[in-house]
């Protein structure tokens, strides 16, 4: 328990350390901002890395097929020994699907309950509408009335 | 007798492979296991389906006769580090091959144009030659941060090296990179 207070302090205090180094020495300090602002030499550096960063990004959004798992897995084991294909675990190989990252499943809870509300929030508002809609007509069908009575129903048809 | 040694032989057909099967079954552990990471790493080192399929198997293949198949110390540092240097030679092999087809061409697209420098495809194709051109240290870590998006304590531990050498492999790396797409401009 002990250990675990400490560990939690020396990484709140890296953390602390890390944020101050960067806002006076960092790429995000002020006189850094300054220097690559009038810097044509600098910018055409953060620019090429921006770049790269760019591509990198590109290449990682780019998706494979859903089947790209079994397929490799198929071709693999297809190469093995006959007595590892024979294996019920190389049969599963062959009909495996990827999975949803582990590192987002901690959140799939939240992300339930923030697609229940948006649900809740679309129907109240589909509700509200109507709602309005209904209010609307009403509130015409009582004036028709109303200039009906008073000044006639050609003249009230005319307006209408 | 006949009989008997005819049951002993198809007692032993039975034995062996039970025996390899028993012993081998890593393989397809490590498969189950690191499989899907793997896949979308070749995926984003090679972009084509194909390959990643080849190279995959080619990196098993390996693992299964690693010193006549003998499970490795580290089987996830042996089957990405193996996966890595499978794609990378095909991509080399892909880049000459294209490079030899092109080459009557190739004088007239020497420099490209401001349309083709956005385009996404161009660039990812640019970026996989260069990445093929880096230094075996910096393109292992580069590959396995940016394209396995693995911390940098595993590199550090796949490659046998410290979490911040990692850093600065991979800081080197993007420079390198950034150099030799702007000296392309």
């Amino acid at each position: 328990m002990a250990g675990k207070k400490a560990n939690n302090q020396c990484r709140s205090l890296r953390t602390r350390l890390y944020t101050a180094m960067n806002k006076h020495i960092g790429s995000q300090a002020n006189w850094a901002r300054n220097h690559i602002a009038n810097c044509p030499r600098c910018q055409r550096r953060l620019a090429s890395a921006g770049k790269v960063h760019l591509t990198l990004s590109f290449i990682k959004a780019q998706p494979h097929g859903l089947d790209l798992l079994m397929r490799a897995n198929e071709q693999a084991v297809s190469v093995l020994k006959h007595s590892l294909r024979r294996e019920p675990e190389a049969q599963a190989l062959k009909e495996k699907m990827p999975k949803p990252l582990e590192k987002y499943r901690k959140y799939g809870f939240s992300i339930g309950n923030l697609a229940a509300c948006m649900a809740i929030l679309f129907l109240m508002k589909v509700g509200v509408f109507s709602s309005m809609d209904s209010v609307h007509n009403q509130g015409r069908k009582v004036f028709e009335q109303y200039y009906v009575r008073n000044i006639g129903q050609d003249l009230a048809d005319e307006v209408f | 007798m006949l009989g008997k040694a005819v049951s002993y032989g198809s007692l032993w057909d039975f034995a062996v492979p039970e025996s390899v099967a028993e012993s081998q079954r890593w393989v397809l552990s490590a498969m189950h296991r690191h499989g899907q990471a793997l896949v979308k790493m070749l995926w984003r080192i090679l972009g084509n389906e194909q390959d990643v399929c080849d190279a995959y198997q080619d990196t098993f293949l390996q693992l299964a006769h690693y010193k006549g198949g003998r499970k490795p110390a580290h089987v996830k540092a042996y089957v990405f580090r193996t996966a890595n240097n499978v794609a990378i030679s095909m991509l080399r092999r892909r880049m000459a091959e294209r490079r030899r087809l092109s080459r009557p061409t190739a004088e007239k697209n020497l420099t490209p144009s401001p349309v083709k420098e956005l385009d996404a495809k161009y660039l990812q194709e640019a970026l996989r030659m260069y990445i093929t051109q880096l230094p075996e240290h910096l393109r292992n870590v580069l590959t396995l941060r940016d394209l396995a998006e693995m911390s940098y304590s595993r590199i550090g531990r796949i490659l046998g090296i410290s979490p911040g050498t990692a850093r600065v492999y991979r800081c080197k790396a993007i420079q390198l990179l950034a150099v030799w797409m702007n000296r392309e401009e």
